[in-house]
């Protein structure tokens, strides 16, 4: 009994030593864990073209060792804030990051780079050069300026037509936009009857259009700044019994509009690569990571105009 | 008289609240105006936005705004200094035309360049006879591949083929896409000013052609009788 007595306390030390690395342990497991979390935040999960762009993001992550979580923005600059609120709490390694304001979010990637975060945007611009560790970007201007081609080879060098933008803080808006304009404006037949935002959405392009069609009756095209809006205005002209008349012009690539631009439903898309953007994005996140440091801030993705005469090549979000 | 108002026989009833006070009548249309406008704040039933560019703000007269990029100032340097200076660098088409014929992806890693994963350009030089004219376009026939064609447009031009055929300019030294993109813009107004006059007025079937110009590189060698590419020339003589 006296040596038991003895001994307690020493068991006792054993104890709290055991508990003590045991609860070390789960801190150092919950670290790791942490170390590997990699977030993907997405300026909205409502258009399925960025859900490929999330889900492919995440996914390359995953298969490149991370735990990987998506945040979806719903288009709202304050949700948006809070996710980098809770990343940066929560001790993520990496963002893969799709912003909602090509200007808010900069504030959004500067904290998250206070914190050693660093941030890969994929698809949309922020405006700085000193903000996120790189940039994965379509080439935009290019893909409309093609479009804007084709636009003039099917409308003829006299028409009206109709813009439908995207969102107006978006970068990407209005590089698709000035690339068509720099081709469409040298023909002086063509004239713009209206241009308006439809916030890239389907059902606000669908009532956009239904609305500038009562003014607009005798359009010849209408061009949308990406597919969702593409086919909103398409439903709207359908509504309208105008379907087939009026040409509609998208930029995406969406599964759906490539199948319509095979029925010749609709006259063009532009494909972008999420896959790939969402991919390098990852890859790149994972060098840095490893301990790769030079990054360049701005990587052009190359897109290709898709038409009745190619459309078979394309699908699934990029080439078959 | 028991702590009870007294009422006039006729008039309506004060109301009263249950501490016994009076409300005055216009306090319920009141707290309603100011339910609804916290309503509408948050909530706003539309919004007016400008349908102005981020990034443009080339008029700010914020002294904290960066200098305004000028894609005019920008283009009209990288034209009179940068691109003569890179003449001597663009690939021989006599060179680079069988090399498409034979294997077109093999040719594009050997002559042709592309930023990031964006689109291949070549820069090449050389020389060829016209064999056709059409509506905005030239046909030639390049001096050491007579057999190919080659293709230049007459008309205006548009795209970034000049912008990054040379594979001169970075988007990384420039503030953004947008500013990017214009400096495009320009780069092609100078082609069409400075370069497609004298093809216009004095490129002829059977004249010969001088040219330094950039091209998308084809990823196939096209059927034969169709243009290897089609050219931006930023620099031509015709004799």
């Amino acid at each position: 009994m006296k040596y038991l007595r003895l001994l307690r306390p020493f068991a006792c030390a054993c104890l709290a030593a055991l508990s003590l690395s045991s609860v070390g342990s789960a801190a150092e497991s919950k670290s790791a864990a942490a170390g590997r979390k990699v977030a993907v935040v997405i300026s909205t999960l409502n258009n399925p073209w960025f859900v490929v762009l999330a889900e492919t993001a995440r996914d390359r992550a995953k298969e490149l060792g991370y735990e990987a979580t998506i945040f979806d923005s719903q288009n709202d600059p304050a949700k948006e804030s809070q996710h980098f609120d809770n990343l940066i709490s929560a001790g993520y390694r990496a963002v893969l990051f799709n912003c909602t304001d090509a200007k808010g979010s900069i504030a959004n990637v500067r904290r998250a780079k206070a914190a050693g975060i660093p941030v890969f945007c994929m698809d949309r611009e922020i405006e700085a050069n000193d903000a996120a560790t790189s940039q994965i970007l379509s080439d935009n201007y290019s893909g409309c300026v093609a479009l804007g081609q084709y636009f003039v080879e099917q409308v003829g060098e006299t028409g009206k037509y109709i813009e439908l933008l995207g969102i107006v803080a978006d970068t990407n808006t209005w590089n698709r936009s000035k690339g068509f304009h720099s081709v469409v404006d040298r023909f002086p037949g063509l004239k713009m009857v209206a241009q308006q935002s439809a916030e890239f959405d389907r059902s606000k392009a669908l009532e956009v259009l239904e609305a500038l069609l009562q003014r607009n009756p005798d359009i010849d095209a209408v061009f949308c700044g990406n597919d969702a809006m593409a086919m909103g205005a398409y439903q709207a002209l359908l509504a309208a019994g105008k379907a087939g008349k009026v040409k509609v012009f998208g930029f995406d690539g969406a599964d759906d509009v490539v199948k319509a631009v095979a029925e010749g439903k609709i006259t063009a898309t532009v494909m972008q690569f999420p896959k790939t953007m969402a991919r390098s994005a990852a890859e790149n996140a994972d060098k840095y990571i490893k301990g790769e440091r030079k990054f360049p801030q701005r990587t052009p993705v190359a897109v290709e105009l898709v038409t009745k005469a190619n459309v078979k090549k394309f699908g699934d979000y990029g080439r078959k | 008289m028991g702590g009870s108002d007294s009422v006039a026989p006729g008039a309506p009833p004060p109301r009263k609240e249950a501490a016994g006070r009076v409300r005055p009548r216009w306090a319920v249309p009141a707290l309603a105006a100011a339910a609804a406008g916290a309503f509408l704040y948050f909530l706003p039933l539309f919004r007016v936005v400008s349908l102005k560019p981020p990034g443009a703000a080339a008029n700010s007269t914020d002294p904290a705004e960066p200098a305004a990029f000028d894609p005019v100032a920008a283009a009209s340097r990288f034209w009179q200094v940068d691109l003569p200076a890179a003449h001597a660098r663009a690939a021989d088409l006599a060179q680079v035309a069988p090399a498409i014929r034979a294997n077109a992806e093999k040719a594009r890693t050997q002559f042709a360049r592309s930023a990031g994963l964006g689109t291949a350009y070549l820069f090449v030089h050389g020389s060829g006879k016209v064999v056709a004219r059409e509506k905005n376009v030239l046909r030639l026939a390049p001096a050491g591949a007579e057999t190919e064609i080659v293709v230049i447009r007459l008309g205006p031009v548009f795209g970034n083929t000049v912008r990054d055929g040379t594979g001169l300019l970075d988007v990384n030294n420039f503030p953004g896409l947008q500013e990017f993109n214009a400096l495009s813009a320009e780069l092609n107004a100078l082609v069409e000013k400075n370069v497609l006059p004298a093809l216009r007025d004095r490129a002829i079937a059977g004249a010969t052609v001088h040219f330094v110009g950039c091209a998308e590189a084809p990823e196939n060698a096209p059927d034969a009788g169709e243009p290897l590419f089609t050219l931006v020339p930023v620099q031509a003589e015709i004799r």
